[in-house]
């Protein structure tokens, strides 16, 4: 029942002589919500970085729906169905968040120069779509009301939701977070989590990296950790909770040590 | 976080003027605008605005080289450089093929300017094609001076071949003949610039289609953040590409026109100054700005015609009004609007 | 295309190229180390290197009273005002290189402006550096005093061993070799490498960012000097434009060596200088400057990092 719709295989990724991941295994579930988890510098974003074609994998395999995805441009990462937001707020700061959300909707439209600027039906069509799709996707995350507002003038918060409203634009399958609650206050976690698996109650996959505990325990099917580049455990989240090596990676410390 | 910054801006003055008129107004506007610009060639002979006679070269000549053909070459090089954001320091090479072109296939075939127009065209597009498949993998800085080097390479070509005769350039290259009842001689310069303005006009209604659809979104992300746009789904590679090809069909159109007025043409015009030029009129008036581009470029052009002292150290002033403008005012005379419409809204 | 002349001149055309790669790298120097800190491209640095021709010159004829025409010197005299030419260049460039810091970069830096603002700013300090000369000058070019009798002093298998041509290739080595020691002993010098790693970290360190910027484009501008120096003893003469294909040469040396890398620079100057001599001989002079853009695009295509040095870096996520 379960399909495997992302993979990693044995990914390794050395830079010169620093080894960012060290055979990394696992896979997503389709319809999970993933958390991927571990102490600063783990590699956490560099497996998002490999899976969006940012970095190139020394040796190993990515497979998106069963079929290999290294290699690929980031664009073409994209178009085949991933798309992610950023440890640190990445938004097209000029642009309204409207058309940021819209500019993601533009990858799967067959508009191109030439259609734009005669201004086919077709591109009509597609600009209407795209643009009302936008809007949706803005009302998903509850910024709407923003959408004319230029991105870089938005509020911490609704930069945040916008990040995640852009990469839904690009209709993807998965759904790459990477600390999308980093700086919510708990009230703020708690809506996030909330929309976080109204999105996953919509068709989506979620692989999420975060640092707050709560919020993973609360919504996560499954965690995966990380600890210098190696994966370290791979289970339900409250049996990782409670993996003696886990508690060292975090801590430091051996779980009994006193 | 909003920002408050209550500076004048007239760019933004007259966008929110803008939008706030219905369709007929805009057209009327635009009509008289149009207008007005076309009357241009007869100020200098009209008393109240005889000032603007310029000592050496006739006013209405002056209109069309330098004015109009930099206003055009700048709104070429706006596209690469203001919406895309690549740095083009060579752009003169497709002025140069522009030229050419129309030098070797005119007195060499004999055809005329509008046959050869469309092949200018496309040999400055396709010199876009090759440079930038190499060029533009790469980083901004080297990105710029290789096309510097392309830039350079083109006129040393020139200076070198036979068939492009060489240092001492080509002859004999024949006006446009007359289209509309206007014949292009040369005692009729006003006739060379409303073709240009026809092209400006041309080349403006262009850019606008692309900038409020798909094309427009993508150069602009790409200039804000490149990496994230290509991890939003944006084809950087063909989207830079574009930018350069559609810039230099701008730049190849203008050369053919060009050529066709001075009749003839020799390396010497095609310097690395000329690329210069054009990029302190983009800068001068606005990087990204359309309107900013054309008066910023028209003041740059005229300026030295009109003031002797300029003239003379033409270079010099531009060099200095590009560390200027950088330091001082990097947005240009008239900044690229704050809140740049990328999508369709509204009635026009 | 006259092939012949590989096995002709061979030694000569050999020497010939070690000479002038070595001009190269001292140039080379003012952009790669400009790179290392700042990573942007130094583009004045070519009119730095204008200025030092003629500098060079000012100071032999204005300050040291040999006017154009004069006979050769000998013995101390000789030493001594090719001393004072020498330091007059790297002192003069090396100011000019620091003011174009000032007025190019420091600012739009302090700003956090965008590389293309830093970039078209330090374009129009070349281009106002290189007209102001231009009017200057009158488009006209200078002729320096031949102070160094040029003589031979032995050929070895068609190859001219001439005392410029030795003094050309002794002194860059040993400024290489001083700046190696200086850059890796001195504790300027690993402000700078620590720098060249990391702005932020070195910020952190306590290291005066502004002042190891300052450092870097004054030594550019001393070895772009003696660069000069060494130029207008050789070829006796410059004009205003001189520094526009020594420029892209340069830049074009630094990064084959790896921009960034001070050993690259001198060892890409050296691998430039033979194959554009090689090439000029070949294909004809008047094809210099395109086969040095050739080989720049192409270094950048296949091999971006240089012989030796750090990656261009094309994304950076």
């Amino acid at each position: 029942m379960s399909e495997k719709v992302l993979e990693l295989k044995q990914v390794t990724i050395k830079f010169g002589g620093v080894t960012a991941l060290d055979s990394v295994d696992f896979h997503v579930n389709r319809g999970e919500i993933c958390a991927l988890i571990g102490p600063n510098g783990a590699g956490k974003t560099t497996v998002f970085n490999v899976i969006t074609g940012v970095y190139p994998a020394t040796s190993g395999e990515i497979l998106f729906k069963e079929k290999s995805i290294l290699g690929l441009k980031k664009h073409q990462v994209t178009k085949t169905g991933l798309a992610r937001t950023f440890q640190n707020v990445r938004l097209f700061g000029e642009m309204t968040a409207l058309d940021n959300v819209i500019v993601a909707t533009d990858v799967h439209k067959r508009t191109g120069l030439v259609r734009a600027l005669f201004g086919t039906p077709l591109n009509r069509r597609e600009e209407r779509s795209g643009s009302e799709r936008a809007h949706e996707l803005l009302k998903l995350v509850g910024i709407d009301h923003r959408s004319d507002q230029l991105a870089k003038n938005l509020p911490y918060g609704d930069q945040r939701r916008l990040e995640i409203a852009r990469a839904l634009g690009t209709e993807p399958e998965v759904l790459l977070l990477d600390e999308p609650a980093a700086g919510f206050n708990p009230a703020e976690k708690a809506e996030l989590a909330d929309l976080i698996k109204k999105i996953r109650d919509t068709g989506y996959t979620i692989l999420l990296i975060e640092h707050d505990m709560s919020l993973i325990m609360g919504i996560s099917d499954r965690v995966v950790v990380l600890d210098f580049g190696q994966k370290i455990a791979d289970d339900l989240p409250t049996i990782v909770q409670n993996d003696p090596r886990v508690i060292e990676a975090y801590l430091g410390v051996p779980a009994d040590a006193s | 976080m909003a920002n408050l910054k209550s500076r004048f801006n007239l760019r933004d003055f007259g966008a929110n003027l803008w939008e706030g008129w219905n369709r007929q107004t805009r057209v009327t506007f635009t009509l008289v605008l149009i207008g007005l610009v076309a009357l241009l060639p007869f100020a200098a002979s009209w008393g109240p605005t005889s000032f603007l006679n310029t000592p050496i070269t006739s006013f209405e000549n002056v209109l069309v080289y330098p004015v109009g053909m930099f206003v055009l070459m700048a709104l070429g090089l706006n596209i690469v450089v203001g919406k895309s954001g690549l740095l083009d320091l060579g752009y003169v090479a497709f002025f140069a093929i522009g030229a050419y072109t129309q030098a070797i296939m005119s007195t060499t075939l004999g055809w005329n300017t509008w046959e050869v127009l469309p092949f200018g065209i496309a040999f400055a597009m396709v010199a876009g094609v090759m440079l930038g498949l190499p060029a533009l993998r790469l980083r901004g800085d080297y990105l710029a001076i290789i096309t510097l080097g392309f830039g350079e390479i083109i006129r040393i070509v020139a200076l070198n071949l036979k068939i492009t005769k060489g240092p001492d350039g080509i002859p004999g290259i024949p006006n446009p003949p007359a289209i509309l009842g206007l014949d292009f001689s040369l005692e009729n310069p006003s006739h060379y610039f409303w073709l240009v303005l026809g092209m400006i006009l041309l080349v403006i209604w262009m850019i606008r289609r692309f900038t409020i659809r798909r094309p427009g979104r993508a150069w602009e992300a790409i200039r804000q953040d490149e990496d994230v746009a290509s991890l939003m789904g944006v084809n950087t590679l063909i989207y830079k590409l574009w930018s350069f090809v559609i810039g230099g069909a701008v730049g190849g159109a203008a050369g053919v026109l060009y050529a066709s007025k001075t009749m003839v043409i020799s390396p010497d015009m095609f310097k690395f100054e000329v690329s210069i030029l054009i990029l302190g009129c983009v800068v001068f008036g606005g990087i990204g700005n359309i309107w900013g581009v054309v008066v910023g470029a028209s003041i740059l052009a005229y300026l030295p015609e009109r003031i002797r002292f300029i003239s003379d150290a033409r270079q010099l002033v531009f060099g200095a009004v590009l560390i200027l403008m950088m330091n001082l005012r990097p947005d240009g005379l008239l900044p690229r609007k704050k809140r740049e419409k990328l999508t369709k809204r509204g009635s026009l | 295309m006259n092939f012949e002349v590989i096995t002709s001149q061979f030694w000569s055309l050999a020497l010939q190229g070690l000479a002038l790669g070595l001009i190269y790298s001292l140039v080379a120097l003012g952009y790669t180390m400009v790179y290392g800190v700042l990573r942007l491209i130094n583009f004045a640095n070519s009119e730095v290197f204008m200025f030092g021709t003629f500098a060079t010159l000012w100071v032999e004829v204005n300050l040291l009273g040999n006017p154009v025409a004069t006979q050769p010197l000998h013995g101390f005299k000789l030493v001594g005002h090719l001393v004072l030419a020498l330091v007059g260049s790297m002192i003069a460039c090396a100011l000019l290189a620091v003011l174009v810091e000032l007025v190019a970069y420091r600012r739009l830096r302090a700003r956090g402006a965008s590389r293309l603002s830093s970039l078209i700013s330090a374009i129009g300090v070349s281009i106002f550096l290189l007209e102001a000369m231009r009017i200057f000058t009158n488009s006209r070019p200078k002729t320096a005093p031949r102070l160094l009798e040029k003589w031979t002093f032995g050929e070895v298998a068609g190859a001219n061993f001439r005392i410029d041509t030795m003094l050309v290739i002794v002194a860059p080595i040993l400024i290489f070799i001083l700046l190696d020691r200086f850059v890796n002993l001195s504790r300027f010098g690993k402000a700078i490498r620590a720098v060249s790693l990391s702005e932020e970290n070195s910020k952190l360190m306590g290291i005066n960012i502004n002042k190891v910027v300052t450092l870097t484009f004054m030594i550019g501008g001393l070895t772009t000097g003696a660069a000069a120096f060494l130029y207008t003893t050789v070829y006796e003469n410059t004009v205003f434009n001189v520094g526009f294909t020594m420029g892209i040469a340069a830049f074009t040396a630094a990064i084959m060596g790896g921009i960034g890398n001070i050993r690259g620079a001198f060892f890409g100057g050296l691998a430039l200088g033979m194959v554009e001599q090689f090439a000029s001989a070949i294909l004809g002079s008047q094809w210099k400057a395109v086969t040095v853009f050739v080989i720049l695009v192409t270094v950048l295509l296949f091999r971006p990092n240089g012989l030796f040095g750090e990656a261009v870096q094309q994304t950076r996520t």
